[in-house]
């Protein structure tokens, strides 16, 4: 359906329902507006039949005066002194007029006299003609609205003929009683009752239009020309319409003198003859305009932001949905995308293991082709590992399942974890590598080392493989003051001279499956998905990590996260007056190495080149104060360090500890250098710790020959229970196992490993490799029941997981259930030796 | 599309809205007239007048409502006026404003309307007294001015103007081309080229010639004009030019009496008979002419056929007409008036150009300003020189010795006294 159809009916719809509330509303409106004129016009008669009966009221009290006089046969005095008696009324005033003279008495004062009784109608146009006053009784005889001649007051009279004795003649004259009553009087009583009907007036007009009495908005003397003069009308419709004011009740609209439109309501007073009442409203007062124009108003205005509120919902609809749109087909391309790339990505090293392996079945005689084929099937397996545990996590980022499991770890064994990752890689590409750390104070922190792990070694190994062979990487590492309360602030930054991104690709970099267009990028293994992962996991640690980059200089990436530091940390020795030299080119390492050393309470000295080491060596021999250890990096610049060695021990001493440091592997020069009398090994960096142990070896607190560590020979004889129920993975690990001349014995399930440790004397195990996914019973309900045995080594028997299941969370899991280690499948022996070799330390001791 | 859509609609929201709102429509603000009270108060202001209805004066009342929307102002008739209006005064009832005459000043029986009246002449009140003309205000004795115009009267007679461009014919501006033009139309057939009301000696067609002819005799006579409101009987000799110009009036034609008397009364009676269409002329009084608008709508003749028609000057004299300027209706302010602040900024706001020719206007009254071009029916009056222009305030010719004067020319005119006779009888004349 296109859009404008949609407006177009909703433009429609609203129109309709806009002409019909109009439509209504005016409909109502007018029904409202009649009813308020009928209502008018009923009011009108009420007050018609008020009017009446005080008009008769007034009229009776007139008749009764008037009749008492004619019985009473009363001459004018006498009728005037009856009046003054019967009258109560001080606003009002009664006269007796003869007809004949238009003169006659008032029963008050003329104004400014006090016994002036005398008074004249001759000048007043009211009672020349005196037919319209009829019999008493008949009738409400009414004047029109006058000027009293006694007062000068505006006013209107009662009337009632009446017949006076002469009193000189003796013979009767007709007279005229009047109740006289002050107009003033009358408007402060005659007024619309209702308060709707506020702005209403009254007015009284007799048969030819005349006022009788006339409210403020009637104009002229006469209602009928008030009304020609203001409406226009011909006339004849005037006299039909005046006809039907003087004849009927009804109501008309009319302009008043001010143009505006007025209901004019009138009614016959029944008691008079020919009166009518009008009542006079401005039609405005009858409407409710106001509450029917607010209704459209509000009606439109909400169906107007309902209409625009729509469409932006419906622009914004469309909006998301042509995102997510694209969204889809950029997902589905990526994912077409990832298909294509993880069946190339998976298929490649998958041939070099599978031809790998063919061609040595082929060649088994020939030992050092073997092993050469075994080394390239190890490294393309390792890849294929990799391949996989990332495709795993980013699926996990994406559902949202990705969760941090802290434990507490040592940076050191990270580092060191780090450094021997990369080691292969830098040797191979023989590229310049260092790595720095400053003011590492806390090296036992608390977070997700697995996650840590990752973040560290997928941006250093993305350095190392987008760098040119020869090129060169550095890492920096150091612990500065984080605002998070517990916590440690690590900043670690990798800079490499690699080919760099192009601004386009930074944009999208830390999507997934995103690798940039390089013709030299494509000949480099990666799943597009180590930056994307490593982004997650800086987010989740909530952290953050920048990147600059120039596509042929280089790229710097810097990851800094606020890591809480754990309780307990490594105990620290005093070196106090031990006198140290380290030689080194390299100034960062030297500065840094001397700063930890000196914290430590020794004395470091300094030597940039193997000469001058050499030189200071010999003379602190010679002034008799020998340096107590000497720390010499396997790189020096003007001399081999095994020549060094041999300089040394020749030309100085033989005895005191000669300490290797270096940044790469060392393997190549271990034995040239241990045969010229180097007493140890260490990878840089050299934290704080290292220096600890180390100072401590050689300085005679806990000595331990370096050869030792390397030796695995002390872990012969040792009895380990291996629960794991896949044939080959048993071959594996019992076989490897067996070449360090460890016994295994296998139980094929969780349940045979609990019956195993059930039946097992004290002693019999001295730790157990457990698999976790097993038939009839799994490896955490195996650990589990075994921590239940009341057999006592049961509960403390190190339990180590050895299992395909490599998330954190299964981590957590196996700890949970009471395990006390995790080695993740494919098995790395150097991690298996470690553990065995650990849970055989905590034997010793215990 | 959808811009365009979405623009129409918000127009048609906008209208939409305005039309729901009320429309508040500011006052028409004057130009001249600026209020100095706050207008917001409330109070009734009271006129009283002799008149029946004053619609004019009404709608004065709604104009001054537009600035004062609060104040009530209402026309009130007093009956009997001239007797009652000082009992009316001292009463309850007292107006704030009422109708007041130059006649009543210096009499006894009406000095309450004299001493109840404010002093209009007071600065302080910013009167526009310059609006009117001067010969019409009253000159008292010690200065103040008790009553200011409103409207100005005259004599002179209605012109049908489509009869005189029908038969190509001029108005007449000499007494000699007044004579020539009557008998052009008596030879056109026209029975009545001129009439007017004779039944009875007030505004009587007698008058209505003879009174302007009469002053421009006596005007600059300051001891003439003293005799005569002396009524000295020896004053009657100066009446005598005008005697005969009436009688010669008379002889040359111009009028027939008999057609003349069946014109009941001097207002409604000569309108209708004017309307009839065939009366060229018709003399009477400002105050008739204030009725004809009103009465072309009775006049079944004039709705028929209905014509233009204005008012001019009669030319009695062979040096052209004289304006006979005599103040109408003038207005008192009563100064014990409760409202009496407002009552005066209502007076502020009348008495200007501007509303006075309006009122006048609306009454058919003339009006009392200094300029007359605005209506067309008096603009003949603005033409007339200002040494013809004569006002008994100016030269101090009184109501009595004007009403011995009517009553000696409409005996002359009706033939039951002769010339001598009446000079002899003035000062003798009663109504």
């Amino acid at each position: 359906m296109k859009k404008s159809f949609v407006i177009i009916v909703n433009v429609i719809i609203m129109a309709a329902i806009l002409t019909f509330v109009v439509l209504y509303s005016r409909f109502e409106n007018r029904d409202s507006y009649r009813r308020q004129i009928e209502h008018f016009e009923k009011t009108t008669v009420t007050m018609e039949r008020v009017t009446e009966n005080y008009l008769e009221g007034e009229q009776r009290i007139c008749d009764a005066w008037a009749q008492y006089i004619n019985r009473g046969n009363m001459t004018i005095k006498e009728a005037m002194d009856y009046l003054r008696a019967s009258h109560v009324i001080e606003d009002s005033s009664t006269h007796l007029i003869f007809l004949d003279t238009l003169r006659g008495l008032s029963n008050q004062p003329k104004q400014g006299t006090t016994d002036d009784y005398s008074v004249s109608y001759e000048r007043v146009d009211l009672l020349e003609d005196a037919s319209w006053i009829s019999d008493i009784g008949e009738s409400i005889n009414i004047t029109r609205t006058y000027t009293n001649p006694m007062n000068g007051e505006q006013s209107l009279a009662f009337c009632n003929r009446v017949t006076l004795q002469d009193p000189e003649s003796g013979t009767y004259k007709d007279a005229v009683l009047m109740r006289v009553i002050p107009i003033s009087e009358l408007e402060q009583k005659w007024v619309f009752p209702q308060e709707e009907f506020a702005n209403a007036e009254l007015s009284m007009i007799d048969a030819d239009g005349d006022y009788i009495l006339k409210g403020y908005s009637f104009k002229n003397s006469s209602f009928f020309e008030f009304y020609k003069s203001y409406n226009s009308t011909d006339p004849t419709s005037s006299k039909e319409l005046f006809d039907r004011i003087t004849s009927s009740t009804g109501s008309i609209s009319m302009l008043n003198s001010h143009g505006k439109e007025c209901i004019l309501a009138f009614t016959p007073v029944v008691a008079t003859t020919g009166w009518t009442l009008l009542g006079f409203v401005p039609a405005e007062d009858l409407e409710a305009d106001m509450e029917n124009w607010l209704l459209p108003g509000v009606i439109s205005t909400g169906l107007l932001i309902l209409f625009l509120f729509d469409q932006f919902y419906m622009m914004q609809l469309n909006r998301r949905l042509q995102v997510a749109v694209m969204e889809a087909e950029s997902a589905n391309k990526a994912k077409t995308d990832f298909l294509s790339a993880m069946s190339h990505d998976i298929r490649t090293p998958m041939n070099a293991i599978i031809g790998l392996t063919t061609i040595a079945r082929k060649n088994l005689g020939d030992a050092k082709s073997t092993e050469e084929n075994l080394r390239k099937i190890s490294l393309a397996s390792n890849h294929l590992l990799t391949l996989i545990n990332d495709i795993l996590d980013i699926s996990k980022v994406e559902s949202g399942k990705l969760k941090l499991n802290p434990l507490t770890f040592s940076i050191v064994e990270t580092v060191e974890n780090l450094v021997n990752i990369s080691q292969p890689m830098v040797r191979e590409k023989e590229m310049k590598f260092s790595f720095h750390i400053h003011h590492m104070e806390k090296e036992n922190l608390y977070t997700d080392q697995l996650r840590l792990n990752q973040i560290y070694i997928n941006i250093l190994s993305n350095a190392i493989k987008y760098t040119e062979p020869g090129g060169s990487v550095s890492v920096d590492m150091r612990e500065e003051y984080s605002t998070v309360q517990g916590s440690a602030r690590l900043t670690y930054i990798v800079a490499d001279s690699g080919i760099g991104m192009s601004p386009e690709f930074m944009e999208t970099m830390y999507e997934p499956f995103s690798r940039q267009t390089d013709s030299r990028v494509s000949s480099i293994q990666g799943t597009g998905l180590g930056l994307a992962i490593t982004k997650q996991m800086v987010d989740l640690m909530g952290g953050r990590i920048e990147c600059k980059s120039e596509q042929g200089r280089g790229t710097t990436f810097t990851v800094v996260l606020d890591i809480p530091v754990a309780e307990r940390q490594p105990d620290e020795s005093r070196f106090d007056g031990i006198d140290v030299l380290i030689a080194d080119e390299d100034e960062i390492f030297l500065r840094t190495a001397a700063e930890e050393l000196e914290s430590m309470g020794a004395v470091a000295e300094q030597a940039h080149s193997g000469t001058e080491a050499l030189e200071m060596i010999v003379r602190r021999h010679e002034s008799g104060r020998d340096y107590r250890i000497v720390i010499i990096d396997s790189k020096m610049p003007d001399m081999d360090v095994v020549e060094m060695i041999c300089r040394i021990r020749s030309q100085v001493d033989a005895d005191k500890p000669i300490v290797i440091v270096s940044a790469y592997d060392w393997s190549d020069i271990e034995d040239n250098a241990k045969e010229a009398g180097a007493d140890g090994f260490v990878t840089k960096p050299v934290f704080r710790s290292t220096f600890d142990n180390k100072l401590k070896e050689f300085l005679g607190t806990e000595i331990k020959s370096v050869e030792a560590e390397e030796d695995d020979s002390d872990l012969k004889g040792m009895n380990i229970l291996i629960a794991e129920d896949i044939d080959v993975n048993w071959e594996i690990i019992s076989c490897m196992l067996n070449m360090l001349g460890i016994n295994c014995e296998r139980a094929e399930n969780g349940r045979i490993c609990v019956e195993r440790m059930r039946t097992a004397g004290d002693g019999r195990y001295d730790l157990i490799f457990m698999d976790v996914q097993m038939p009839e019973m799994n490896g955490l309900d195996a650990t589990r029941e075994i921590r239940k045995l009341e057999n006592s080594r049961a509960s403390t028997i190190p339990i180590i997981a050895m299992t395909a299941d490599a998330f954190s969370e299964n981590i957590t899991e196996c700890l949970n259930a009471g395990m006390n280690g995790h080695i993740s499948k494919p098995v790395d022996m150097k991690m298996v030796i470690r553990e065995i070799r650990k849970i055989k330390e905590m034997n010793e001791k215990e | 599309m959808k811009k365009s859509m979405y623009i129409s609609l918000i127009v048609l929201m906008v209208m939409v809205l305005s039309a729901c709102g009320s429309e508040k429509k500011e006052a028409e603000t004057e130009e001249g007239f600026k209020p100095s009270l706050d207008t917001s108060l409330s109070c009734n202001i009271n006129v009283a007048g002799g008149y029946d209805n004053f619609e004019a004066l009404e709608a004065e009342f709604d104009r001054f409502n537009e600035y004062y929307p609060n104040v009530e102002l209402k026309f009130t008739k007093v009956d009997d006026y001239n007797n009652m209006i000082g009992t009316v005064l001292n009463g309850k009832d007292a107006p704030d404003i009422y109708v007041n005459n130059s006649w009543m000043y210096g009499r006894e029986q009406y000095k309450a309307s004299i001493d109840h009246a404010e002093d209009l002449s007071d600065p302080a009140l910013g009167l526009d007294l310059n609006c009117i003309r001067s010969n019409i205000i009253l000159n008292t004795n010690d200065g103040t001015l008790p009553m200011v115009p409103v409207f100005s009267n005259t004599y002179g007679m209605l012109v049908n103007n489509d009869l005189f461009e029908k038969e190509g014919l001029k108005v007449p501006t000499t007494y000699t081309e007044l004579v020539e033009v009557c008998e052009a139309f008596r030879e056109k057939g026209y029975k009545n080229p001129m009439m007017g009301f004779s039944k009875a000696e007030k505004t009587s067609l007698f008058t209505v010639t003879i009174y302007p002819y009469f002053c421009g005799t006596v005007a600059n006579d300051a001891e003439a004009v003293r005799k005569l409101n002396a009524l000295e009987s020896s004053a009657g000799e100066y009446l005598r030019p005008s005697l005969e110009k009436i009688v010669q009036f008379l002889k040359d034609g111009c009028v027939d009496l008999e057609a003349c008397s069946e014109i009941e009364n001097n207002y409604d009676a000569v309108i209708l008979r004017f309307f009839e269409g065939d009366v060229p002329m018709m003399t009477c009084s400002g105050d008739t002419v204030s009725g004809t608008k009103k009465r072309e709508s009775r006049s079944e003749a004039f709705i028929s056929k209905p014509f233009t028609y204005t008012f001019v000057p009669v030319p009695m004299s062979e040096e052209g007409a004289y304006f006979l300027d005599i103040p109408n209706l003038q207005f008192s302010v009563n100064k014990n008036s409760p409202n009496i602040h407002m009552v005066n900024e209502f007076m502020r706001f009348l008495i200007t150009s501007r509303e006075l020719n309006r009122m006048a206007q609306s009454k058919g009254l003339m009006s009392p300003t200094r300029d007359l071009s605005f209506d067309n029916m008096y603009a003949a009056f603005g033409n007339v020189p200002e040494s013809r222009i004569l006002s008994p305030e100016e030269f101090g010719l009184t109501d009595d010795a004007v009403k011995q004067l009517r009553q000696a020319v409409y005996g002359v005119g009706t033939g039951v006294m002769t010339i001598d006779e009446a000079t002899a009888g003035y000062g003798t004349f009663s109504e």
